[in-house]
């Protein structure tokens, strides 16, 4: 069938052959490009970067010196021994497994990145601090110890978490990969052996045929119409022949090279092995792969980025106090005590976990939709997305062809192309669709695989090529049992179609007994049927071909094919029973039958249809924000029609070239800007600079790059991510697995992906649906944004857990809040509300947004550090002072005692300390006291933190807006702190070693204005920002 | 970290810091314009005034809700603390060692006691009233002068050999010292109903190889009247000083560390709590050289 399609295209492109030989020429230094190294390929039209050449010459060789080198014999083969001594030197003629990381590795790489680095240092900080202390007094407290064994400890148990959610991921994708053990039809000892593909050995003779995967690269001794699928290893759609004559100097161009784990479509042939496993090209272009770096996700940039605001303000707050703390004559070694303590305060230990489980959350959620994520930060990855480089095949398309349109009675029908076409809708009632249908029917030579009854007619396996496969689905659909109305039509005579005639012919009797005429049908290139014919049919009726019916022939020939749609004729002929009768023998040979005056019946056109959930998905991408540009091996037609019917380009755009044809003029004087579309061919590419390149990408919204190589997918992505995009990179092959990895974020196709391309990727769509990367992009966007509300919750807290020592520092009040009482906030009751968030449904249509600009739309801006430090962060800790406050107060220590308090307050040896009433104090009552107090702003903090949620749900939006129901996980939240608390300071209350007191109830309550202040000076805030877009108010208090 | 990473020569770094300190196309100083600068800083400020207010006003309720005599809560406070002078810390509590021949090693413990007593001179102790009751001396009304309440009085002779007075060096000098042992004020707080609270000095752990620990206590018996309970507070009683008792230990073992605790034994003190070793007790270790 490859070589019937240049004639459809002939139709549309007049001289369809010299651009088929142009572009074999660029095939050449496309070729090439995959010696030179992969980082160079932006480069590779340039000649002196083309300078690594395979030395494979075997091409060049005659079979005789091919024996001799190999020490093989062609008829005879290997003899057991020899292969087996080449098999214990080559080793197994399998691809060597993309190199595993060591688990260790990837274990311990959970714990160093952007945030647990943070903690680490915390941690250090920490003991470092304990150290001092210890070296000054050794009845020191052990809380630093705690502390940063703590946070150790946070780091650890989340990289646990982390590696095994990976892990679990990486077991679905194993499951994949186990594939059935290829067998290999060898001769050795000059016997015919199947054996596994594993243990061919260089010099062995294969013998390959229709529906095998090449086991190795092979040079073909004899071949018999055999042709190859090369799209695995150069995009090229199209089966390319292959016989034993050497046609080029290039091995990947000659003719007589197979290479290893592409198809042999059809035909036989014999080949020897030249190289095996890694040696082979598709196993040099796997490991080319490993040489381009991974991009670092744009979340793990945004973790970096806030960790830079954390440390910067912890820092910077740190050096402050430590200068007050030293003019305030405090020993330097306990305002170094107080710098530490002060940074590690404002480390979030509970973030890390959080946004860990967040992260796993939604991937979860994602694996349901089919999209199975590798790495955890590839989640949001999505979400900031901003262009879509996709393949066609299989992604867009359903990968199989189907028949779409069908022409008799000068009419054009439409077929049903949706996933599961049961119903053929168009006129069947016409006598010319019945002689159509028997064509379609006894023309073919597919056959279904036997067993397969219950199987749903599209999805039955089919012996036989694309179209084939594809006519005799629609014909099994349309009139039922078709193998038993060929076995009623008994076949007399055949000839195959070969590429000479363009064309296929059966004789049969027919299935009318009366009828004793054979009936001949004939398939083919629609201009060859054409001219074989003198009549054609109309509603069932024969009529001479005059003029217009030619005409009108060529007008549905060329629309068809301008649809990039194949096109097939169909005539038949009822041979007379006077001169044909029923014991005439045919000879396909001498063609002992009349093979001119037929009568044509009509056309068939099939094209690969595209998903029917595709366009809905291609718009929803359009409407985010996301442009879609789509790569394929595939030609322009074909993939600009796709495009059109996908909705890549959309309807009323238009490219330089329809803008010409509709205006009548030439190419050159279109205005460029007029065109919204553009079809860019991979020859086209290769003459394009790199800047070129960019305006391309910049200037039309909608691009369609068509008989690209997979590797110039590499510099279309190298491209998109000059112009700062965030692109997302669909791809199955062996040969994307580069542009995968390069790409923000690689998607392999689950189903028909290869291992390298899943090993590469970061995202496997295990439906091969272009329809789940949408609902991955949405996934992604409201990580996005539930991450800043988590993170704006989390920091909110911070400043009131970090307020009290600095409070202690510079009024010297007794210390306010403990450091075991700050890790059972951070860890403890914020825990479980700050995942909650992660469930927070969309403030409003994300789809509908533009995606995030990667530089300017942070994860953590200035607002959300500002507001959130100094507004919320604030007030939160007045409201906990207040509780404080009144706790001592009630208990004889005045807020004015207090103050300056602390050096007496924290003598061991003053057991007589006088409060405002004058009741003296030992220590052991104060530091029950001081436990009391620790409890009270813990409790004050807690009450806070439960509006502080509640505001969290929206940005922007009011609460009411948002329903306060609706996110039921956030009231779960809600409960889990309330009932931690309670068991804290109820349940271990009397635990002296957690500081934690039981707690008269009414203190619970004092923070509670509080608490409704910050609901309401927030629902002020967010209304303001809806009432004045664009203000003052909106630029510093949006988040 | 990360930013490290980026690939910025140090002239484009400080170039940038520079364009955002000061932006002459823009006119903006570290990202703002100084209009911008001015309106930012004045809602900051009305932010933090009005919150600044808000705190007061609650922290002013919060103090007008408070009973200025009595705390609203004494629950930490259940049982008095007890202290000791002389009061020498060592690594753990009360720490007292001396050497009797070495007058140096001790005069500055004679010191503490005599500072400590000067509270109980006549001339401090002029505005309390004489008190003999012995029975506790509950007070409603505010009938002293200035709107507050009667306090007794406790002068320092009545810890007659352990006053000072007699013996100025109390007893270091010959290896009988005299410890004064005090309790913590609390407000309303009644240690007993009928008996006086009385002191108990012991060795913590009675040695086998000496005899039992052989006190004197002055005022006799070692007890605090209860006409000085209870404790109205300083609003109410301004002048009020605690009762004090004065153990003269008289036989403790020479050039060995002892420890001994003094006990106060009455109805509500309880000297059993395992967390405060000062509630209702005081222990310290005593080593007397000769």
């Amino acid at each position: 069938m490859g070589q019937k399609t240049p004639q459809i295209y002939s139709v549309e492109l007049n001289g369809a052959k010299d651009m088929k030989q142009t572009d074999k020429g660029d095939d050449k230094d496309k070729y090439r490009g995959l010696w030179s190294t992969c980082l160079e390929l932006r480069k590779n039209h340039h000649k002196e970067h083309v300078t690594k050449e395979i030395d494979l010459d075997d091409h060049k060789l005659s079979n005789k010196e091919l024996e001799n080198k190999y020490h093989t014999n062609i008829v005879t083969g290997l003899s057991s021994t020899q292969a087996a001594e080449l098999l214990a030197r080559d080793g197994p003629n399998a691809l060597s497994p993309p190199q595993e990381t060591p688990e260790i590795i990837k274990f311990l790489k959970q714990m160093v990145g952007g945030f647990s680095i943070l903690l680490w240092v915390g941690a250090i900080l920490c003991w470092i601090a304990y150290g001092i202390q210890f070296s000054n007094d050794k009845s020191s407290s052990l809380d630093n110890v705690y502390l940063g064994t703590v946070l150790a400890l946070v780091v650890i148990l989340t990289g646990i978490f982390a590696y095994y959610q990976e892990a679990k991921s990486t077991n679905i994708m194993a499951s994949f990969s186990k594939m059935i053990p290829q067998q290999a039809l060898v001769i050795r000892d000059s016997e015919k052996k199947i054996i596994p593909a594993e243990q061919l050995v260089v010099g062995d003779i294969v013998e390959i045929k229709g529906g095998d995967q090449i086991p190795a690269d092979i040079r073909l001794l004899f071949a018999q119409g055999c042709k190859v699928d090369n799209s695995s290893l150069t995009g090229e759609s199209e089966p390319q022949p292959r016989s034993c004559e050497f046609t080029h100097d290039n091995p990947l161009e000659t003719k007589n090279i197979g290479f290893y784990s592409t198809t042999c479509l059809e035909g036989t042939a014999t080949g020897m092995v030249i190289n095996t496993g890694d040696r082979t090209i598709i196993g040099h272009i796997a490991s080319l792969a490993s040489g381009v770096g991974n991009e670092k996700t744009p979340i793990a940039t945004e973790i970096e980025h806030f960790v830079h605001i954390v440390a910067g303000v912890a820092i910077s707050i740190g050096v402050l106090f430590f200068i007050i703390a030293v003019s305030m004559k405090y020993r330097v070694l306990d305002s170094i005590i107080f710098l530490i303590g002060i940074i590690v305060a404002n480390v979030p230990e509970g973030l890390l976990a959080t946004v860990t489980v967040t992260l796993s959350l939604t991937a979860k959620r994602m694996a349901k939709k089919n999209c199975l994520v590798k790495n955890l930060e590839a989640v949001e990855t999505l979400g900031s997305t901003s262009i879509i480089c996709s393949d066609k095949t299989g992604t867009l398309t359903q990968n199989r062809m189907t028949v779409a349109h069908l022409w008799f009675d000068n009419q054009i029908f439409m077929a049903d192309t949706s996933e599961d076409h049961f119903k053929q809708t168009f006129d069947q009632s016409s006598g010319t669709w019945a002689s159509l249908s028997k064509i379609i029917t006894l023309c073919n030579r597919a056959e279904f695989r036997p067993g397969q009854e219950r199987v749903p007619i599209m999805k039955r396996v089919v012996v036989g090529d694309a179209s084939e496969t594809a006519l005799l689905k629609f014909s099994e659909v349309v009139l039922g049992d078709v193998m038993e109305i060929r076995k009623r039509n008994h076949k007399v005579a055949e000839i195959p179609f070969n590429s000479t005639n363009k064309f296929q012919l059966s004789i049969h009797k027919t299935d009318d007994p009366t009828d004793k005429r054979f009936l001949m049908v004939m398939k083919g290139a629609p201009e060859k049927i054409l001219e074989k014919c003198s009549t054609i049919m109309v509603n069932g009726q024969e009529q001479p071909l005059d003029q217009s019916t030619a005409e009108a022939f060529y007008t549905a020939y060329m629309e068809l094919g301008g649809l990039g749609e194949r096109v097939l004729g169909f005539c038949h002929l009822y041979l007379s029973a006077d001169e044909f009768p029923e014991t005439y023998s045919f000879d396909v040979d001498a063609m002992n039958f009349p093979m001119s005056n037929l009568c044509f019946v009509g056309l068939l056109s099939m094209i690969d249809p595209p998903r029917s959930t595709v366009p809905d998905a291609i718009t929803k991408c359009r409407s985010a924000g996301i442009k879609v540009i789509m790569v394929t091996g595939d030609h322009p037609i074909t993939a600009k029609a796709i495009a059109k019917s996908v909705g890549i380009i959309s309807a009323n755009s238009e490219t330089v070239e329809d803008i010409a044809k509709r205006l009548n003029i030439a190419v050159e004087q279109v205005n460029k800007q007029d065109a919204k579309a553009v079809v860019v061919t991979g020859m086209e590419l290769k003459d394009m600079s790199e800047d070129q390149l960019d305006e391309v990408l910049t200037s039309y919204p909608e691009i369609v790059f068509a008989r690209t190589s997979p590797q110039q997918k590499l510099i279309i992505v190298e491209g998109c991510q000059r112009q700062d995009a965030v692109v997302a990179v669909t791809g199955d092959g062996v040969n994307d697995s580069p542009a995968l990895k390069k790409a923000d974020i690689g998607i392999a196709m689950g189903i028909a992906g290869s291992d390298a391309a899943k090993n590469a990727a970061d995202m496997v769509l295990l439906d091969d649906n272009f329809a789940s990367i949408v609902t991955g992009v949405e996934e992604g966007r409201l990580i996005f944004d539930n991450l800043k509300k988590t993170i704006a919750y989390t920091l909110t807290k911070n400043i009131a857990e970090l307020c009290p020592f600095l409070i202690y520092i510079i009024v010297g009040v007794p210390l306010p809040l403990g450091t075991i009482t700050i890790l059972f906030i951070d860890l403890g009751t914020d825990i479980v509300p700050s995942i909650a968030l992660a469930y927070e449904k969309a403030e409003s249509d994300i789809m509908n947004r533009k995606p995030r600009h990667k530089k300017k739309d942070r994860l953590v801006n200035k607002p959300l550090a500002v507001y959130s430090y100094l507004h919320i962060g604030l007030m939160q800790s007045l409201g906990a002072f207040l509780v404080y406050f009144t706790v001592y107060a009630q208990e004889g220590f005045r807020p004015s005692t207090l103050i300056n308090l602390r050096v007496e307050w924290e003598k061991d040896f003053v057991n007589n300390l006088e409060d405002s009433y004058g009741q003296e104090w030992t220590r052991y009552q104060r530091k029950y006291l001081e436990w009391t107090g620790y409890t009270a702003f813990f409790i004050g903090i807690m009450i806070q933190q439960i509006a502080d949620l509640i505001i969290r749900k929206t940005r922007k939006n009011s609460i009411f807006q948002q329903g306060l129901f609706r996110n039921k996980v956030i009231w779960v939240g809600i409960a889990s702190q309330i009932i931690i608390a309670l068991i804290l300071s109820y349940g271990l209350g009397s635990i002296t070693a957690l500081n934690f007191t039981m707690l008269r109830p009414q203190y619970w309550f004092v923070a509670v204005p509080h608490a409704f202040l910050i609901w309401v000076y927030d629902e002020v805030r967010k209304l303001f920002i809806r009432l004045y877009p664009g203000s003052w108010w909106d630029k510093n208090m949006y988040y | 970290m990360a930013a490290l990473h980026e690939k910025k020569s140090c002239s484009q770094r400080m170039e940038e810091f520079q364009r955002y300190c000061w932006n002459p196309d823009t006119g903006q100083m570290l990202g703002r314009t100084l209009s911008r600068w001015v309106w930012i800083s004045l809602y900051y400020v009305a932010f933090y005034v009005v919150m600044t207010g808000l705190f007061a006003l609650c922290i002013y309720s919060l103090m007008c809700t408070l009973d200025p005599y009595t705390p609203d809560y004494q629950d930490r406070l259940k049982s008095p603390g007890v202290t000791l002078r002389p009061d020498v810390y060592g690594e753990k509590g009360l720490d007292i060692s001396y050497n009797v021949s070495d007058s140096r090693t001790w005069t500055n413990l004679v010191h503490t006691l005599h500072d400590f007593l000067e509270g109980y001179s006549p001339a401090a102790q002029e505005d309390n009233i004489n008190c003999t009751s012995n029975k506790v001396f509950i007070q409603e009304s505010f009938g002293a002068p200035n709107h507050t309440k009667f306090s007794c009085k406790f002068t320092a002779d009545m810890l007659q050999n352990c006053s000072g007075l007699q013996d100025p060096n109390f007893g270091f000098e010959e290896g009988k010292p005299c410890f004064i042992i005090k309790m913590n004020r609390i407000v309303r707080f009644l240690p007993s109903n009928t008996t006086a609270p009385r002191v108990d000095c012991a060795f913590l752990d009675q040695p086998k190889d000496i005899q039992p620990l052989q006190v004197e206590y002055y005022p006799p018996n070692g007890t605090f009247s209860l006409h000085y309970f209870p404790y109205y507070g300083n609003k109410a009683q301004p002048h009020y000083s605690n009762p004090l008792v004065a153990a003269k230990l008289l036989n403790v073992p020479g050039n060995t560390e002892v420890v001994i605790v003094c006990k106060i034994l009455a109805e509500h003190v309880t000297y059993d709590n395992p967390h405060d070793p000062f509630e209702g007790k005081v222990e310290f270790k005593l080593k007397i050289e000769n």
